[in-house]
């Protein structure tokens, strides 16, 4: 459609060369398509955390952890938002903010199975690229909603059929999760689509 | 889910589900139950039971449908039940939502008073919408429902009223019944997700948990309407039907 497709943004941390080889390997076996940035101190991946806009993943290997794990895990966790983290350890750090692990003790099928299950998840929650910003046409076909105009009147203005005005309309509908002409009214006058002489 | 029954203990009743103290009020129940049974204080308060096990049951759990309890109350009990929720809502839930909206109207500064006026117009014409819902139902529905248990009551039936169950039965305000949740649902998502943010977190809060609230419990008594007062009334006018031999 007509919104630009976002890419993910993923940051690998671990001191160790051959850990973060290992993980950009199976990230493009199974087929992840993402900007990655690597991090080989903790202060780096502070940095990273802190700078990269919109980062989505975070595969953290515990050996850059300093002495309070926990501590640290709270700290990235409160600095990196929305973002999602998986840590390669050991073993499972106990009352962890973060709730996804690799374990060294994995084999390889166990590895990739973890990894999936990560990006899978994330992605159904709030890695969906589609992050709700309406397109163009939509912000046309609603502006013309607030005003006031049926279907028919839309599609005529707009010049497309009656059936992709309603798809539009149910776009839009899901993206704001607003059903309502009035409640549509509202955002588009907070947003300024339109002027509040102009509705009827 | 089981359902509660006449020998449920009031208070276990509410420590297992708190969304129903409006409930319980809105029959003026008063807190303080000790150990007594549903029965004992519905006997206590001049509560009818049957019809009070009903509402807690239709409220608790969504699944609840009523087969055979429909014959055991009045359904004058039931219209008095209904309008008095109207007004707990019109008075009690939509000054508090006022309430809430006015003080974010007071911290909001800016553009953002601009916008915080969108959103108490916007609850405004809701306000009106269910103001008349509400009034509709009270003038034209609640009367039909009451002339029609006093037609079996009474052995007397209008020509009027077998005109009107003919031409115009329940089923035409089932059909026309609409939902009163979605501009409240609009109204959650535009505060939780388009607002930009005002100083005055407690009271944005507490608007959003007094609207995810009222949103709840008009969800319920919509579902209370169509799962007992509807089929109550249809029940209603099978009798009326039957008994003037039409």
């Amino acid at each position: 459609m007509e919104f630009e497709d976002k890419k993910m943004q993923t940051v690998i941390a671990s001191d160790q060369y051959l850990i973060r080889l290992g993980v950009k390997t199976l990230l493009n076996v199974i087929g992840i398509e993402s900007d990655l940035y690597e991090a080989d101190s903790f202060e780096e991946l502070e940095r990273l955390v802190n700078d990269v806009p919109d980062l989505n993943y975070l595969i953290l290997s515990e050996d850059l952890l300093p002495k309070q794990k926990q501590d640290c895990l709270k700290d990235i966790k409160g600095s990196c938002g929305l973002c999602r983290a998986i840590i390669i350890g050991q073993q499972k750090i106990p009352n962890c903010v973060f709730e996804h692990f690799i374990l060294h003790s994995y084999n390889r099928k166990q590895v990739v199975e973890k990894l999936q299950l990560f990006f899978l998840e994330s992605d159904s929650t709030f890695g969906n690229h589609d992050s709700g910003t309406l397109s163009d046409r939509e912000i046309d076909v609603l502006k013309a909603v607030a005003l006031g105009c049926s279907n028919k009147e839309i599609a005529d203005q707009l010049f497309i059929s009656i059936n992709t005005v309603i798809t539009h309309r149910k776009n839009i509908t899901q993206k704001l999760g607003i059903k309502t002409i009035s409640g549509l009214t509202v955002y588009a006058l907070m947003n300024h689509f339109i002027k509040a002489e102009e509705v009827r | 889910m089981v359902a509660f029954t006449k020998n449920s203990k009031m208070a276990e009743v509410i420590l297992r589900d708190y969304q129903l103290l409006p409930i319980i009020s809105r029959f003026g129940i008063k807190l303080g139950f000790g150990n007594k049974s549903i029965e004992e204080i519905c006997t206590d308060r001049n509560v009818d039971l049957p019809f009070f096990l009903e509402i807690l049951n239709s409220y608790h759990s969504i699944d609840y449908f009523p087969k055979n309890h429909l014959c055991d109350f009045n359904a004058d009990v039931m219209v008095s039940y209904l309008t008095n929720t109207h007004s707990y809502y019109l008075n009690s839930k939509v000054p508090h939502i006022e309430l809430f909206i006015d003080r974010m109207d007071q911290a909001a500064q800016f553009e953002n008073s601009r916008n915080v006026a969108l959103l108490k117009q916007f609850f405004n014409e809701y306000k009106i919408d269910i103001e008349h819902h509400f009034s509709e139902e009270e003038k034209n529905v609640f009367p039909y429902i009451l002339a029609l248990e006093k037609a079996l009551k009474s052995n007397n039936c209008s020509p009027q009223l077998l005109k009107k169950i003919k031409r115009e039965p329940i089923e035409i305000y089932e059909r026309n019944h609409e939902s009163l949740e979605v501009k409240l649902a609009d109204m959650k998502n535009l505060i939780i997700r388009f607002l930009p943010p005002l100083n005055c977190e407690d009271d944005c809060e507490h608007l959003l948990t007094e609207l995810f609230q009222l949103e709840c419990d008009i969800e319920d008594h919509t579902r209370m309407e169509e799962k007992v007062l509807i089929p109550k009334v249809k029940m209603l006018e099978r009798k009326v039907l039957e008994y003037y031999g039409v």
